[in-house]
């Protein structure tokens, strides 16, 4: 009964998704005050009608009915419950519905938000806005009421009454709790885009172009950034400690899918401080939202159309072309809207030179942009040349290591030069108080780095010694302008430095928060330089009692062994570790072998991860032999990933730093 | 705005535009390696010997050796849609998660064409499960829920 209940709640959220947009919309062209609310009060319906519908499917998981046929596929009774309640979107049906229901959440939270801004005042910006939220909505509805061909509703039972015996059980290599987050994660990440882009339609529709709709949703636009920061990461994280490939990032289309939203969101929150400092690139900030949010629907019709090859292997089915449909109309939408509000959309100012902040922010979009576009061009790539030579290309990894350098390094440096260059043009003196000394130092690490990577045999490592020299660059530049700035008030107030420099961030979280940011990238860009540039592998085939030496650790495996859990068995051998001739510890990489894993019986490698500082020592085993101790032979792969540490600790940093900024208050502007 | 100002701030924008392009163009034409399936590199095997490919089929039931001693998998990568099969030699690399008998993979490595083999360097397996299968299971036939 409660699967019925919750696919009727599917059906009927779409006459209150159709409300929503005819009461709000006859309202806001008549000035209908109770229209608007009836509006309001139909986008609360349906987040209702969808709780009803998600809790019915949650309830399916969690007392193992097995009439239904999602629960079938992704659950079984053995299932953790944890992991009985994240299958909610370990499947195409499910994660739409959670999909579907978190956006009906942002829209409560958009008509909540409203509630408390107009207490103050009578402001219509969020209810345009809520259009085009109910309208996404709306698309994610029909998807899931299994009307349509592709998908099925989640709450749908087998037809005839039938009932299997036990689900099939979600992937072991899914039953991790970074993997129960960073789908989800993402997600949330990819939803709360979409209101900056609502503001922005809605903006286009009522014709308040200025930087109300910036300001309004500028808590949403930095609470994606931040989700996306900490989705993206879960999801390396995951493939670092689970796959046993002793890598995070492998420029995969699904990867590159959640990464390209995250370029355009940051782009974004940097080109919008121009609009609301100097009057300009009102047009440019509409239409890089709109691409933000469309990259995050594109992410779903590359991941589900199968036009792409990729190693995440999501069914593929029609639902990849619904979304190009929806991409394309909700684009020519927005382009329809920006036509009619042209003239309104022009500049006030204009650049004054390019050797200014404005310049700055502007390079720093152009080059975030340009490196999605990139990135978008290496993805589809297999696709086009298909399309243009009748051949199909591939493109690796390497591509886009070696695309994404050039623009990184200068972006990177951008985050330094960005904060201390003044507005509307530089002055020699500007240069001389900001530039010199972080310039200098900058160029001294760089050479010290040249000299200590030479000592240990890198002829050329120009990249290396880019990166450190720009990063230490931008860390003094950036340090300088939190001492200069803390010292002032200490002074001005009269009190300590420390005091000073916490009321200098207080008192502008988001200009601090950012530049907290600017540190934690600078730390990645290290992190990543460390471990993809310097790491160490070493294969071997083993018996007991042998060893194996990786840079300066010495291997020796003394032992196996086999322990039994809920629902699955492990087995593996143990690792003596020694560094310089020191006896520092043990490691046990190992194998676990699930009796019930979504695709009969699957054994899957648990690495042996060691953190020394941040390095990482990383042991995975290869099938194991049935008799370890009589003599066979075991292969192990050995990574050491230095600064891999780092990379964690910047993403760290660039988190904390988001969290600063977004403490800060919005200041509404009233320009209507 | 003086004209030689908007001037200079187009040219640094088309100078940055086109460094874009190019550095798209130039390392895709450096790093791009063509794809096959099975079938279209046996059909096109003069041309491609001693090139770097990749492959993607479906790993041949039966065909897979691990041989520990050696640390080496030898398995055959089939065609979703004839019987063409290539070779295929992995060699000190562990053998990835999902990597079953029907199961969707990718081998990227260089052709030799006399052998019909793959001298891989990289190897992914594509689980149908790694995060969902097709849509078709039913609760009669539970090999079903197996599905590719």
């Amino acid at each position: 009964m409660t699967a019925e209940i919750g696919q009727a709640a599917i059906y009927l959220s779409v006459l209150s998704g159709l409300w929503a947009i005819v009461f709000l919309s006859i309202g806001l062209r008549s000035r209908n005050q109770n229209a608007v609310r009836s509006g309001r009060n139909a986008v609360v319906g349906t987040f209702i009608l969808i709780s009803i519908a998600t809790g019915a499917l949650i309830y399916g998981f969690v007392t193992n009915d097995f009439s239904m046929r999602y629960v079938v596929e992704v659950s079984s009774a053995a299932q953790p419950l944890l992991y009985k309640i994240t299958a909610l979107w370990g499947r195409m049906s499910g994660s739409l519905l959670f999909w579907l229901w978190l956006l009906t959440l942002a829209g409560v939270i958009v008509v909540w938000q409203n509630h408390r801004y107009n207490k103050e005042t009578h402001d219509t910006l969020a209810d345009y806005a809520l259009i085009p939220i109910v309208v996404v909505q709306l698309f994610f509805i029909v998807l899931v009421t299994g009307l349509i061909e592709g998908v099925y509703n989640p709450l749908a039972r087998f037809p005839n009454g039938q009932m299997a015996p036990d689900g099939a059980g979600m992937n072991p290599l899914l039953q991790t709790p970074s993997m129960a987050f960073h789908p989800p994660t993402l997600y949330i990440g990819w939803i709360s885009l979409t209101v900056p882009f609502a503001f922005a339609v809605g903006a286009l529709a009522s014709g308040r172009i200025g930087s109300d709709w910036i300001l309004r949703s500028r808590r949403w636009t930095l609470f994606s950034w931040i989700i996306l920061t900490i989705g993206i990461t879960l999801g390396g994280n995951w493939a670092y400690r689970e796959l046993g490939w002793g890598g995070y990032w492998a420029w995969d289309p699904v990867e590159n899918a959640s990464f390209m939203p995250w370029l355009l969101c940051t782009a974004y929150l940097h080109s919008v401080m121009i609009q609301e400092k100097r009057s300009m690139l009102k047009l440019w900030n509409i239409l890089l939202i709109t691409l933000a949010f469309q990259f995050t629907l594109l992410g779903t019709f590359i991941t589900r159309s199968g036009i792409i090859s990729s190693v995440h292997a999501f069914a593929q089915s029609d639902i990849g072309g619904y979304f190009l449909g929806f991409i394309l109309a909700s684009t020519a939408g927005v382009i329809g809207l920006i036509i009619f509000r042209w003239k309104r959309l022009k500049s006030v100012n204009r650049l004054e030179s390019l050797l200014s902040r404005e310049s700055a922010f502007l390079l720093n979009n152009w080059l975030l942009v340009g490196l999605t576009l990139i990135i978008l061009w290496g993805t589809l790539w297999p696709i086009i040349s298909e399309a243009i030579n009748g051949q199909k290309a591939s493109v690796p990894e390497a591509f886009f290591n070696q695309v994404v350098i050039i623009p990184g390094l200068l972006l990177l440096f951008l985050t330094g030069a960005g904060p201390i260059i003044s507005w509307k043009k530089i002055t020699a003196n500007n240069f001389r108080r900001m530039f010199l000394v972080p310039i200098v130092v900058g160029l001294i690490s760089g050479a010290l780095t040249w000299g200590f990577l030479a000592l240990k045999g890198n002829t050329f490592p120009i990249y290396s010694v880019l990166c450190v020299s720009v990063s230490v660059f931008v860390i003094v530049a950036i340090f300088a302008e939190f001492y200069r700035g803390a010292k002032l008030r200490a002074k001005r107030q009269e009190i300590s430095f420390l005091n000073g420099l916490s009321l200098l961030i207080q008192r502008n979280k988001r200009r601090y928060g950012g530049y907290i940011i600017h540190i934690g990238i600078v730390i990645l860009y290290i992190g990543i330089m460390g471990s993809k540039g310097y790491f160490l592998l070493e294969s071997k085939s083993m018996r007991l009692g042998e060893s194996m030496e990786v840079g300066s650790f010495e291997l020796t495996m003394t032992d196996s062994f086999q322990k039994e859990y809920a629902n699955y068995n492990r087995a593996g051998v143990v690792f003596d570790i020694a560094k310089n001739g020191k006896q520092i510890g043990k490691m046990e990489p190992a194998r676990n072998f699930y009796f019930k894993a979504g695709q009969g019986e699957q054994d899957t490698i648990e690495s042996a991860i060691r953190h020394f500082g941040v390095n990482d020592l990383y042991i995975a085993l290869g099938d194991l032999p049935p008799n370890i101790n009589g003599g066979d032979v075991v292969n192990v792969q050995v990574y050491h990933n230095p600064l891999i540490g780092v990379v964690w600790i910047g993403v760290a940093i660039m988190v904390l730093g988001g969290i600063v900024a977004i403490a800060e208050k919005s200041q509404h502007s009233r320009d209507v | 705005m003086p004209n030689q100002k908007r001037l200079k701030i187009a040219a640094a924008s088309i100078i940055l535009l086109i460094g874009m392009v190019f550095l798209g163009f130039a390392v895709l034409k450096k790093t791009s390696i063509r794809h096959f399936t099975p079938a279209l590199l046996v059909e096109d095997k003069g041309k491609m010997d001693n090139q770097l490919v990749q492959v993607d089929g479906l790993i041949s039931e039966g065909s897979s050796k691990w041989d520990t001693a050696n640390f080496e998998l030898t398995f055959a990568v089939r065609d979703r849609e004839s019987s063409a099969t290539v070779n295929v030699i992995y060699k000190d690399r562990l053998k990835p998660d999902n990597f079953t008998d029907g199961g969707s993979v990718f081998v990227e490595g260089r052709y030799d064409a006399t052998q019909n083999l793959i001298i891989a360097s990289k190897l992914m397996t594509k689980c149908a499960s790694k995060y969902e299968g097709a849509e078709s299971a039913t609760p009669t036939d539970e090999t079903s829920y197996i599905s590719q």
